[in-house]
């Protein structure tokens, strides 16, 4: 049963750009989540490896490559009813899937990336991502944080700080293993240091409203025969959004 | 009134020929019989109005082997600075240090390392106790020394836990903040070239800002206040000709995460002696970075130098 937004996330959304969606995957189904992610990171560890070695691979991350490929139930999370209805809604039904990042993120003294957004809104419509969390994720871990309100026109402006810790305004959404956070990015956000000792692993899935630019029947062509229904293929770019 | 500020070339080689009085050990890109002598820089240097620079050893981690920087730094006393090397096995790099610095009645500043000892799985803890370099650190972090930093990138998730133990200690990575992989190779011309995708990957791990398809999402300022960014070794890293546009975008965010307070140019002489030139490498900031006002043109050309490295060398005749 896909769940819509109650009037609270309609109203935080549109305020903060960013909403938490507590258990977003359950207990059993994050357990098979984790297994398969652990399975395919153990598959794929030795390229990234090399690849560190070689100065070809980020070493501040680790992403499984082509990711909807290795498990079934990868591909199940682009439209998992927790909160596919709030992208349908936010989008005003146009949402459209672009790219996973099942990520892996080790601990070390600095964010692999600091306070952004990731897509100007006089070039690209609305642009939204869902990070689910794979283990408890506390605000020293690793964990998202969002500046709530930085999504709007005319916010800002930010200051350039040295830590991600003293931007003014931000909050740290930490959260426990299948938790997510949807957000606009539009918005002022960051992973902020990893200081627990452990690496941080998580899922993030990235959306747009549809549009031409990004219109690309051939990207997930190769899962055709899981995009049974209209709204899949149109999620998934196969078919233009009406 | 406004201060002068001098021109230093923050990252530079000379060497003999191979001899009793200067020896050194012999690479493919150094056989006995090349040289790359002071004479020659000071010409240089005079043509192109540069006041002092900062030589960096090469043929050799040895005392003995550094007999030819000592010998330029008491020849040239206010000219130049120098930065040395430490033998990987060094069972006292502390008094090696010591030594270099000695022997150089101080002008020797720092140590120049690549090889970090760290663990070559970025999910593994690091103890930076326990990195065959923290000894290096500690000593430079007691004695003010500098450390001149080119990591291989399989130790660049390391660097920050260095910078995050040492605070004090005064870090200039060099070469544009890249740290290259095992795909190097000298060209035709003697030059060092280094297979790297730029930006650099390993900036993920050491630099920690968005730098991305956005230049101007490059938001933040560097966490270390005390680490500057040679912008030099163009040469080794673009896929084009001078003026290496390619590399353009680089060096605007690192201009961007820096400033020009932390940038320092640095030619890395004689591998640039023939192409572009000498003169063509002091130019090559105005090329990359035209944008820089003129009191930043010329923080990045000496300034930064000048006062980082506590090194004012008089005005060049």
């Amino acid at each position: 049963m896909i769940r819509s937004p109650t009037d609270n996330d309609w109203h935080q959304w549109n305020r903060d750009g960013v909403l938490t969606i507590d258990e977003a995957i359950g207990r059993v189904e994050l357990e098979h989540l984790r297994t398969a992610f652990a399975r395919c990171a153990d598959d794929a560890k030795s390229d990234w490896l090399a690849g560190v070695k070689a100065g070809t691979r980020p070493a501040a991350f680790f992403d499984l490559p082509d990711p909807m490929t290795l498990d079934d139930q990868f591909l199940e999370l682009v439209d998992h009813p927790t909160y596919y209805g709030h992208l349908l809604a936010f989008s005003e039904g146009q949402v459209t899937f672009l790219n996973p990042q099942f990520r892996t993120v080790p601990a070390a003294p600095l964010s692999y990336v600091g306070w952004h957004y990731d897509v100007r809104r006089e070039t690209t419509p609305l642009h939204m991502k869902v990070q689910i969390y794979l283990d408890d994720t506390g605000p020293e871990d690793g964990a998202f944080g969002f500046i709530p309100g930085s999504h709007l026109e005319n916010s800002g402006p930010y200051p350039l700080v040295r830590d991600p810790a003293s931007m003014p305004g931000h909050q740290v959404y930490s959260g426990s293993a299948g938790s997510a956070v949807l957000f606009n990015s539009y918005g002022m956000h960051t992973s902020m240091v990893n200081r627990s000792g452990r690496a941080r692993r998580s899922i993030i899935l990235i959306y747009e409203v549809f549009s031409e630019a990004t219109y690309s029947p051939e990207q997930y062509e190769r899962f055709a025969d899981r995009l049974t229904t209209p709204d899949r293929r149109q999620l998934l770019r196969l078919e233009r959004r009406p | 009134m406004s201060e002068r500020v001098p021109v230093i070339d923050a990252h530079l080689h000379v060497f003999a020929k191979q001899s009793e009085q200067f020896p050194r050990e012999l690479k493919e890109n150094l056989p006995a019989d090349r040289e790359a002598t002071v004479e020659t820089l000071m010409q240089r240097m005079r043509s192109n109005a540069v006041d002092g620079a900062v030589l960096v050893q090469i043929g050799g981690t040895s005392i003995d082997t550094h007999a030819y920087l000592l010998h330029c730094l008491a020849a040239h006393p206010d000219r130049f600075r120098g930065i040395g090397l430490v033998p990987p096995q060094a069972k006292d790099p502390a008094d090696h240090l010591d030594r270099l610095v000695d022997r150089s009645e101080g002008r020797i500043i720092g140590v120049r390392l690549g090889s970090l000892g760290g663990p070559e799985d970025p999910l593994a803890t690091v103890d930076v106790r326990s990195l065959p370099v923290y000894p290096i650190w500690e000593h430079a972090a007691r004695h003010d020394l500098v450390i001149w930093l080119y990591p291989r990138a399989v130790d660049a998730h390391v660097v920050p836990h260095l910078f995050e133990a040492f605070p004090q200690v005064r870090v200039v990575f060099n070469h544009l903040m890249v740290c290259p992989g095992p795909k190097f190779w000298y060209d035709e011309k003697g030059r060092p070239q280094a297979d790297v995708p730029m930006p650099p990957e390993t900036r993920y791990s050491t630099m920690g800002l968005k730098i991305g398809r956005i230049l101007a999402n490059t938001r933040g300022t560097y966490p270390y206040e005390n680490v500057c960014v040679h912008i030099s070794g163009q040469y080794a890293f673009s896929k084009q000709l001078y003026p290496y546009r390619d590399l353009a975008g680089w060096h605007d965010s690192l201009y961007r995460v820096f400033t020009a307070r932390r940038l320092m140019w640095a030619t890395d002489f004689p591998w640039i002696d023939v192409d572009p030139g000498y003169g063509q490498s002091v130019g090559l900031p105005s090329e990359l970075m035209p944008y820089l006002e003129e009191q930043e043109q010329r923080q990045l050309m000496g300034g930064t130098a000048s006062e980082f490295l506590r090194f004012t060398p008089p005005p060049i005749t």
